[in-house]
């Protein structure tokens, strides 16, 4: 399995909307912060990475939605009605439809909810989707907190011939979680550990 | 690709929190009319208890204790299972009264897997109504590349305003009844469920054939209205079990009462089968319990398959001509290919085909 295009994207929450219209030309408000900053890293790592074909959409987080379910939970307690799109903004799988709608042909999409240092599961997962698809794009988002960036951390899992990094279980490997993972692969670090397992990356110059 | 079998099913629903029990009221036709929340109609698990947290956990209680009896493993089988559960809630319902409780949802994931006895890893996920079968799909890459021989799939939403305040704000909402394929149908009824699946790379009496996945990207909001996504789908899950249409049984349906999903899925079913075979839908029964609902429903279905029978469609009386479709309960013994459908919010469309073994 060849890893491609590892994008990081970071943001502070006051720049999200510029960023959007920057990047879609309006500011995707119906679908929310947290697929808007999906969208914001999966879009760079696809515009990076030369593939076609069916695409997966395959993406990780530890805490989801969060801005928007607490716009929703405010209402609610007060007794107000739930406006639509702030309980559209909590659903965290939208990105695949969104992405099927500027043109690729998506074959699957999931958002996975796992702890940080369980990571290596998306890459596992990611090489079980290239069955059904033909590139698996697999991201690791969260918003902002803790004084910290909206990051969206991508790549995309292809199966074989392409140029990039080459990846494969197993070895002693280096604990790293969801929030380093992809700058440590685009870095070219061999070896990464987390949850049961750990993968290798090596640099592979293509069929 | 390695085989994959149902091993053991249980389920809390508003059918009861015993499956027995609960597929017997089922074929009787029994349901029970649904409760109401914030001024909604809302199948409940006919369960009082505490907080959310306490009844949460009594519910997941007393699924676990029936999947394990059902699953006849070891309880030290248990504690190397991964958990993979569905929910486009999770534990949101405990956070409405308590905005500190709001947790990362696999924390919730976690606890039920404890009450499961499920060690292995636990993963969550979530493609709104499809999240149950999302997490069977995700079970059965887990079974795929080993080293795992039975994953635990957990389909999950339990009772929070948040889902019916958002689907009545988007106006999806029936102000009575669920009727699906009904002409009077006007809406969904949101339920709440807990379904459990112990799916295995070990031979049970139902084969997990083909499952196919897919995005609907005419609109987040439902199906292309005609039906083409929908079809695609059904139409690669047969492919994939190495059926042809006129070999499927029985169709369980997403059906759920909704004017333009049923009858885009109608469409997609008239477009794949000259003459249609049976057909179920479960919604009129339990409510559409979204996140659940892959799990709940199979969970039902395969029990009243075991009684060789196809269970009735609650709240269907009247053919509507533009649909076409006829759901029927009935003698169900013959029933050895299910194409299983559900489709959702967001635009995940799924069918799941499953075959009787031996």
């Amino acid at each position: 399995m060849i890893l491609l295009a590892p994008t990081l994207v970071e943001l502070a929450p006051a720049g999200l909307a510029d960023a959007v219209r920057a990047r879609f030309g309006s500011e995707l408000r119906r679908v929310g912060a947290f697929t808007q900053i999906c969208q914001l890293g999966a879009g760079a790592c696809l515009d990076a990475a030369v593939s076609a074909g069916r695409l997966g959409v395959l993406l990780g987080t530890v805490r989801g939605a969060v801005s928007a379910t607490r716009a929703a939970l405010g209402p609610l307690r007060r007794g107000e009605p739930s406006m639509p799109f702030t309980f559209i903004a909590t659903q965290t799988h939208l990105s695949g439809a969104l992405l099927a709608q500027r043109s690729h042909e998506v074959g699957r999409a999931a958002c996975i909810y796992l702890e940080a240092q369980d990571w290596p599961w998306l890459l596992r997962l990611g090489e079980s989707w290239l069955g059904e698809c033909e590139r698996v794009a697999v991201g690791c988002v969260e918003e902002a907190a803790d004084g910290k960036p909206h990051r969206s951390q991508w790549c995309l899992l292809v199966r074989q011939a392409a140029a990039g990094i080459l990846c494969r279980p197993g070895g002693a490997g280096e604990a790293a979680t969801t929030d380093d993972w992809i700058a440590r692969v685009a870095a070219g670090a061999g070896e990464l550990r987390g949850g049961q397992e750990s993968w290798r990356f090596t640099s592979h110059r293509g069929a | 690709m390695r085989a994959a079998y149902v091993r053991a099913t249980a389920l809390a629903s508003a059918l009861g929190t015993d499956l027995p029990k609960a597929v017997a009221r089922l074929l009787a036709g029994s349901a029970a009319a649904p409760r109401s929340l914030i001024g909604r109609p809302y199948h409940a698990i006919p369960l009082e208890e505490g907080d959310w947290w306490r009844r949460a956990r009594s519910i997941a209680q007393t699924v676990a204790a029936e999947l394990q009896r059902d699953a006849g493993l070891p309880a030290a089988r248990w504690a190397g299972i991964p958990c993979v559960v569905g929910s486009s809630s999770f534990s949101i319902g405990a956070a409405e009264a308590d905005e500190a409780a709001l947790e990362p949802p696999v924390a919730f994931c976690r606890a039920l897997a404890q009450c499961f006895g499920a060690g292995g890893p636990v993963l969550g996920v979530s493609t709104a109504c499809t999240s149950g079968l999302s997490a069977l799909h995700a079970a059965l890459d887990l079974l795929e590349q080993g080293p795992f021989d039975d994953v635990l799939v957990l389909g999950v939403e339990l009772s929070n305003r948040l889902s019916v305040a958002g689907f009545a704000g988007l106006e999806l909402l029936s102000p009575a009844l669920a009727r699906p394929c009904d002409r009077r149908r006007d809406g969904m009824v949101l339920g709440e469920a807990l379904g459990a699946i112990l799916v295995s790379a070990r031979p049970a009496a139902w084969r997990v054939a083909g499952l196919a996945a897919g995005v609907d990207a005419s609109s987040v909001f439902g199906p292309e209205p005609g039906g083409g996504a929908v079809a695609a789908i059904m139409r690669a899950a047969i492919e994939r079990a190495g059926w042809r249409p006129p070999e499927v049984d029985l169709i369980k349906l997403q059906a759920a009462g909704s004017p333009l999903a049923d009858l885009a899925e109608a469409r997609a079913v008239r477009s794949l089968f000259a003459a249609p075979p049976r057909l179920t839908s479960l919604k009129g029964a339990i409510g559409h319990t979204l996140g659940a609902s892959g799990t709940a429903e199979l969970a039902l279905l395969l029990g009243a398959l075991a009684h060789g029978a196809v269970p009735p469609t609650a709240g269907y009386e009247m053919p509507d001509p533009e649909l076409g479709l006829a759901p029927c309960g009935g003698d169900g013994s013959d029933a050895r290919r299910v194409l299983f459908n559900l489709s959702g919010f967001g635009g995940s469309v799924m069918a799941l085909a499953l075959e009787r073994a031996g």
